[in-house]
């Protein structure tokens, strides 16, 4: 590494930054949300209302924060967007509450299938990479191709006619649904491998959907690299070809993939959306899908700033680990 | 909070597949307890019988809790519930309820005449507690229990809905504690005893967005379901729903699309059966938008104030046809706007229904004045102040249903052709209820379910239901077309004191002939409940009413205390179905030997992977 400044602290000072960057972002969504869901045509109250009992006082009452002047509605949504003093219409509770009913499962089915994905499609990528034209690029490609053209919601359905339904030679072996089989208690041993069985096939079809991406970054990332003078160099010295992929041309070229990780989660978030909908996974996306058959603006209006914040702060996390990787990209 | 387990879930998950699917056939194999389960696609929104709105939640509330009296199951008759038996005094004024002995609640305490009174008091005096109920309380002014067996009402005005009061009977004392501040946040979610109750059953445990879980209550004062366990399992997608039932995984789905529900027909262990039903649809019109003062708003087309207009529109609208294509077949033609499943209530015009007829159509219209112009488009009469303006109507439908949007293109080309325009726009429901509230529309689809107690359906036709005005803005209110009759709303005030059912349901025909007769409503259809259930695993359903109503999510909890599973006798006779028990196993044999299998497959392809990167080291 170079002299001056030391390495760490031209990173520190790379993610401070970045980091007030992503502030500036923030701010901007915190107003953009706002404006978004004020420009919703329709009365809420009156449908969620239709047919209840309630006097005109109440109604009001309900309608008090909608009827505000726009500033001032702007202002009180300012000083506490986070705040639990507002109610989900739906739910008729505090609207961080409910969230947090339903944030962890998201997490979970989210984590699972970008670790998944990036590992078996950068493993994919390398091999096909490193031996370009060969048999398996040529298969590898084909598959994780098409595998990218299916719509998140069709691949879905067809696993689960597959291998929940179970037709022709496929075993019906997973649930159709949901979390947990009711009535088993979640941190039993059985109610942990209840859980993972679950699992199992909304994690597979978000793996399926982003290994591609991954996959295909990278192969065409080593083959870049291939053709770089320094790895003939790494082979004069004599270098067997197994450790000249590994230790010269793979972290150069992995690069690439490390963003493309962090940035797909905004898109993992919207494909956890469909997914979440295919199998009744009780997380965010079957939330959202919730809140817009009302609308409930405010629950959509804090699952669209938590859904905004994952990724800004993906995207600070993938800038700040690529800039300690590659010394090119801090300046 | 599931979220540590979940996560080590996803940790285990690739690693334990094939131990996980042993245990999961195990488990399945295990049931000594018959549990009954129910797929459906709304979440309960509440728990607590005070907040709730969607109609699973009345499900659970129905299902914990007791009423005064019930809905009977063959033809909504009233029937003793908590209540064995009641008297009425001469006057119509006093009502005297005697409270079944003995009764226990699901914690062991005792249920008295006092839980009555206090659960009727706190509706009555709470504002809270009235959003939900305080439209079966409004008649009474006082309510109290004389002893532990006896309740004694006293109401404003003789009325009929003494004996359908669908207030959930709550235990006091556990409610006391819940002041009328904190009512409003609290959720009532079930505790390690359940959600005490005196219901058939109990609510124990509520995953939200997943499943709610109950238990039979061994305490019940009535017989005893043969279900030891209810489970309501949420899925947001009916194709998964369905999947689920072919697999066994739910016993029951309700409330299904056609399109899913003709998928199920003869799929194996599965009945399917299109249930009769209290919803209807209809196309409305503006017939001259108003405050409840009587102040117009609004835009709507004036010719749809004229009567004889909305009268040639209804002969234009092909309601079999719809029926056919819209709701592939499951459904009725509709008239009145209360459905033929309430045979007592409902308004047949026989000879005077308004046959499919364009050119009966066009002649009216013709002769009330609007002509063709020289594009094929119907003009206001001449001399009149609109003179000369086409017939050009907005028409709005929802984009949440697919059912209404069908509608709205196939009334749109009807109209087309005895020359009235119609501009079609398909909007969310919440945008067209602020629509419909302030005026502006001429037509629109959507559609309403209606209770067995015809007053709330009545209600949304009078005057004073109309949009009002608050803070110098207008609001919806219940009615949707504005129609406002003098007589109409008469005969409404009248039919709220008719104690005598029969002499009720004169009235009620009456006011049904005069909407029919006005036509505020082209009611297009009544359509099914589409259910289907594995009738290889559970049989006794009761239908309400008799003999083809919906079988679950009925008035009152019926069928869930008749339902029990089918006998290894009865399940030989159904040809189609192999064993039960037979088929766990299977399956669970089918699972060890897949995952087996590929493992055996994927070690394969590990070790061939292996050989094949040998040679590549040597290729330099």
């Amino acid at each position: 590494m170079s002299s001056s400044p030391p390495w760490g602290e031209r990173v520190a000072g790379y993610a401070v930054r970045r980091v007030l960057t992503g502030v500036g972002t923030m701010v901007f969504v915190l107003v953009f949300n706002f404006f978004l869901f004020r420009l919703l045509p329709g009365d809420p109250i009156s449908l969620y209302t239709r047919g209840r009992n309630m006097d005109r006082e109440q109604l009001r009452e309900l309608r008090r924060e909608l009827n505000r002047p726009v500033g001032e509605q702007f202002l009180a949504y300012l000083a506490n967007p986070f705040s639990s003093g507002v109610d989900s219409t739906q739910f008729s509770r505090p609207v961080w509450d409910v969230i947090g009913d339903y944030v962890w499962p998201t997490l979970v089915l989210l984590v699972t299938a970008t670790a998944l994905s990036a590992a078996i499609g950068i493993a994919i990528g390398i091999k096909g990479g490193w031996r370009r034209g060969s048999t398996f690029d040529r298969t590898s490609t084909g598959v994780t191709l098409t595998l990218y053209a299916m719509p998140e919601f069709w691949l879905g359905m067809v696993l689960l006619i597959l291998f929940s339904t179970g037709v022709w030679v496929f075993p019906g072996v997973f649930p159709s649904g949901g979390t947990l089989t009711p009535g088993i208690e979640p941190w039993s041993l059985e109610g942990i491998l209840d859980q993972a069985w679950h699992l199992a096939l909304p994690a597979l079809t978000l793996t399926l959907a982003y290994l591609a991406e991954y996959a295909l970054v990278m192969r065409s990332s080593l083959v870049d690299e291939t053709r770089q003078d320094y790895l003939v160099t790494a082979r004069a010295k004599g270098l067997m070809d197994k450790l000249v992929r590994r230790r010269h041309a793979v972290p150069n070229a992995l690069l690439p993939t490390i963003t493309l990780v962090f940035l797909n989660i905004g898109f993992v978030v919207s494909g956890a959306i469909t997914v979440e909908t295919v199998f009744s996974w009780p997380g965010l996306g079957l939330l959202s899908y919730q809140a817009i058959r009302g609308p409930d603006i405010p629950l959509l209006q804090a699952i669209f700033l938590l859904f905004s914040l994952a990724v800004v702060v993906a995207n600070i996390v993938a800038d700040v680990v690529v800039a300690a990787v590659d010394p090119r990209v801090r300046t | 909070m599931p979220g540590p387990a979940l996560a080590v879930a996803a940790a285990l998950t690739l690693s334990l597949l094939p131990l996980t699917a042993g245990v999961a056939a195990a488990g399945g194999a295990e049931g000594e307890r018959t549990t009954f389960t129910v797929g459906m696609s709304q979440d309960v929104d509440s728990l607590n019988p005070f907040t709730g709105i969607v109609s699973s939640a009345y499900e659970m509330y129905q299902l914990n809790y007791d009423t005064l009296t019930d809905y009977g199951q063959a033809d909504f008759a009233a029937e003793p519930s908590l209540a064995e038996s009641w008297e009425v005094s001469e006057d119509g004024l006093t009502w005297t309820y005697t409270i079944r002995s003995g009764v226990l609640w699901s914690d062991g305490e005792p249920l008295t005449a006092r839980d009555v009174a206090y659960t009727f008091n706190r509706v009555m005096s709470g504002k809270y507690e009235q959003t939900n109920f305080g439209s079966y309380v409004g008649q009474i002014a006082s309510v109290e229990a004389t002893d532990d067996q006896t309740v004694v009402m006293k109401v404003k005005a003789p009325s009929p809905t003494m004996l359908h009061l669908f207030v959930y009977i709550l235990p006091e004392h556990i409610w006391s504690d819940i002041d009328a501040k904190e009512v409003t946040d609290f959720t009532n979610e079930p505790g390690p005893e359940g959600i005490v109750g005196s219901g058939p059953f109990v609510v124990k445990e509520h995953k939200k967005g997943q499943f709610i879980r109950l238990e039979r209550n061994e305490n019940y004062w009535g017989k005893k379901p043969a279900i030891q366990e209810l489970v309501f399992r949420i899925f947001n997608n009916e194709d998964s729903l369905a999947q689920a039932l072919r697999r066994g995984e739910i016993d029951f789905a309700d409330d299904l699309g056609s399109n899913v529900f003709e998928s199920l027909d003869g799929a194996e262990g599965v009945t399917t059966f299109p249930a009769t039903y209290s919803g209807f649809d209809e196309i409305a019109f503006n017939v001259g938008a108003a405050l409840d003062d009587g102040t117009p708003i609004g835009d709507g087309h004036p010719a749809l104030l004229d009567q004889r207009v909305r009268v040639a529109i209804s002969h234009a609208i092909d309601t079999e046809a719809l029926v056919e294509r819209v709701l592939g077949g499951h459904g009725t033609p509709g008239t009145s706007i209360i459905p033929p499943l309430y045979e007592d209530l409902h308004y047949d015009p026989g000879a005077s229904t308004y046959a499919f007829d364009p050119q009966e159509a066009a002649r009216l219209l013709d002769e009330a004045g609007y002509t063709e112009g020289p594009d094929g488009v119907r003009t206001m009469p001449a001399g009149g102040e609109d003179a000369g303006r086409k017939l050009s109507f907005r028409l709005l439908g929802r984009s949440s249903s697919q059912t209404s949007q069908q509608s709205v293109q196939f009334v749109a080309g009807w109209l087309e052709d005895i020359g009235i325009e119609v501009k079609p726009k398909i909007v969310s429901e919440d945008a067209l209820t602020e629509i419909i509230g302030e005026g502006t529309f001429d037509m629109f689809e959507w559609g309403w379910v209606v209770e067995p107690d015809p007053d709330y359906q009545l209600s949304t036709f009078t005057c004073a239901n109309r949009s009002y005005k608050d803070g110098g803005s207008v609001f919806a209110n219940l009615s949707d077309s504005f129609f406002c009759d003098e007589e109409y709303d008469a005969l409404y005030a009248q039919q709220k004191e008719q104690i005598e059912p029969a002499e009720r349901a004169g009235t009620v025909k009456e006011m049904q002939r005069i909407l029919y007769e006005q036509a505020p409503y082209v009611v297009t259809f009544y359509y099914d409940n589409l259910e289907a259930y594995r009738s290889d695993r559970f049989t006794g359903f009761t239908p309400q009413p008799e003999p083809d109503g919906s079988l679950l999510f009925q008035y009152g909890t019926h069928s869930y205390r008749s339902i029990r599973p089918v006998t290894a006798e009865e399940r030989d006779d159904v040809k189609s179905g192999k064993a039960k028990d037979g088929n766990a196993t299977s399956s669970g044999l089918v699972t060890t030997a897949a995952v087996v299998g590929g493992g055996l497959l994927a070690g394969g392809l590990v070790l061939l992977a292996l050989r094949r990167r040998r040679p590549e080291q040597d290729v330099e």
